[in-house]
């Protein structure tokens, strides 16, 4: 099995409005997925599904190797999840809670409890009732809860909210170590690529409800978002230098004065002096490169078609 | 499923249920004891004879244990809903049936316990008080006691089913100040006392009423596999 999940056209709609539509997600096998998308993309709509709380209008989802019904019980003890706020019987310590979450998962062993709190540094609590717990340690907790079971798929709903900095940086080294060394398939889903970025192996893109893009990252930092930019006034002159006599065929106009030339096998030096032999005033010629976030805003940007 | 219910049992800390059903108990005693003794200082008796004391005591009882048994299903029931642990609940490797279905039982059996007990609790303190201080006519004999055993027994079994009706306004609003609302106002309309005539001395409309009951319970679980949860 090298995929833990699959969807296959996977469509919602609440009454009779599509607000997820026809997506076909993969996460393989020991990957880390960031699923990435503005708020209101309909993330959490995916994972109802994937978690079985919704059910699909039309379409598929294939879990752990089984088929997902109304009666998969059985798969749900493999999965560990966050969705949405993370909620616990409040009135319970986090211990009672955990201990209720490990009886009804049917997991029994006793150092689980004290091992996951341990990893997400939970101290000091033992008498308090989770309803005393501020945001960030409601959201320690309810890691801690998804991971004490050792589940094979850890799903985790924008769980970097509410967390310090410190915190945030702790949580991609758990999240990298639960993966590498407990071989946890891990789906994160964020609104904010800078969260995920470092760790994620696998970015899956969703705005208004449509998957908009599946890259693997090692695909996206590959991928030459370098550019030469040059402002020029002459600038059909230029574009015709710059296939002419350099033979660049991989750039884009801008404005009308602004030229992006994306070929890497060619100096800085060489553009600015073949044009100006060629008599084209240049204002300005510079190195730039546009970052990821350029890459998934444009793509975001792009995907907005009804908005 | 006994280990659902553990679970649930330990879930709601229901020792504190239990701890307030015998606060609810001194309570329905000491009303008892207040009308007992004011009728007594104006001359009248509260009671004609002992089978009118031991309906007394079970309409309270049942009045009680019927909100109670509301108040009960709001915390293990409705405010799983409201507070959205129901999605953590339904994530579990465990059929939506069964999770529901023990909570259900909880509810029936407590409530079906509680008025058993409730009523032999007041019964034997009125009943000892009786000796000291006679208050009821008549004399008390075996036929008495057998008879109106069975009457409580089974109005405790269509009461505890009963119970059940308010999860239908419950779960509409998500509410449990409704569910409790629903509770009280069933209550009251069934064993609301007019001249010594109630709904409940009419047996259809009890038993009636219990199937009701028992039906929302069943509606309730009967498609929920299929059933989007929504937060």
């Amino acid at each position: 099995m090298t995929h833990i999940l699959k969807t296959y056209n996977l469509t919602k709609a609440f009454n009779g409005k599509e607000v997820i539509l026809n997506i076909n997600m993969s996460v393989k096998k020991g990957e880390i997925y960031g699923f990435l998308g503005p708020n209101g993309a309909g993330k959490t709509t995916v994972m109802r599904m994937i978690t079985n709380l919704l059910k699909p209008t039309s379409g598929e989802i294939e879990i752990l190797g089984e088929k997902l019904t109304d009666r998969s019980y059985e798969v749900l003890k493999r999965m560990g999840t966050i969705i949405e706020y993370p909620v616990f019987y409040d009135k319970l310590t986090a211990r009672e809670n955990l201990e209720l979450h490990c009886e009804y998962m049917g997991y029994y062993d006793k150092k689980a409890i004290d091992n996951a709190l341990k990893l997400v540094d939970l101290k000091g609590i033992d008498n308090k009732p989770v309803k005393e717990f501020s945001l960030g340690m409601k959201q320690r907790l309810g890691i801690a809860r998804a991971i004490t079971t050792k589940p094979e798929f850890l799903m985790l709903d924008e769980p970097i909210n509410g967390l310090d900095p410190i915190g945030i940086k702790e949580f991609r080294s758990l999240f990298k170590m639960l993966s590498k060394e407990y071989g946890m398939t891990v789906l994160i889903s964020t609104h904010i690529l800078g969260e995920i970025e470092q760790i994620a192996d696998t970015i899956g893109v969703i705005n208004n409800g449509r998957l908009l893009d599946e890259v693997p990252m090692d695909t996206i930092r590959g991928k030459n978002t370098d550019y030469i930019e040059v402002v020029t006034m002459n600038c059909k002159k230029a574009v015709y230098v710059l296939e002419d006599h350099l033979n660049i065929s991989n750039f884009r106009v801008i404005e009308n004065n602004i030229i992006r030339i994306y070929e890497d096998n060619i100096s800085q030096s060489h553009i600015s002096k073949t044009l100006i032999l060629n008599d084209v005033l240049i204002e300005s010629i510079s190195r730039k490169s546009s970052s990821l976030e350029d890459y998934f805003m444009n793509l975001l940007n792009g995907g907005v078609i009804d908005a | 499923m006994l280990k659902l219910i553990r679970l649930e049992m330990k879930k709601s800390k229901i020792r504190r249920y239990i701890k307030s059903a015998a606060f609810c108990n001194l309570g329905i005693l000491f009303f008892m004891i207040v009308f007992v003794f004011i009728d007594k200082m104006e001359g009248a008796s509260i009671f004609a004879d002992y089978d009118e004391a031991f309906l007394a005591v079970d309409v309270l009882v049942r009045v009680t244990f019927t909100i109670f048994a509301a108040v009960l299903m709001s915390g293990l029931i409705i405010n799983e809903y409201k507070n959205n642990t129901i999605s953590i609940l339904f994530t579990y490797p465990i059929s939506r049936k069964k999770l529901i279905i023990s909570k259900l039982l909880i509810v029936v059996i407590f409530t079906f316990v509680f008025i058993i007990i409730s009523n032999i609790f007041v019964n034997s303190a009125l009943l000892t008080l009786n000796i000291i201080n006679n208050f009821i006519p008549g004399n008390l004999s075996m036929t008495i006691i057998k008879e109106n055993s069975i009457k409580i027994v089974m109005n405790a079994l269509s009461s505890s089913c009963i119970s059940l009706i308010p999860l239908y306004f419950g779960m509409r609003k998500k509410s449990a100040s409704t569910t409790i609302v629903s509770s009280i106002l069933i209550a009251l309309i069934i064993n609301g006392n007019n001249y010594g005539f109630s709904l409940n001395s009419i047996v259809a409309i009890p038993i009636t009423l219990a199937a009701i009951g028992v039906s929302i319970a069943y509606l309730s679980i009967k498609d929920i596999e299929s059933k989007d949860i929504i937060s």
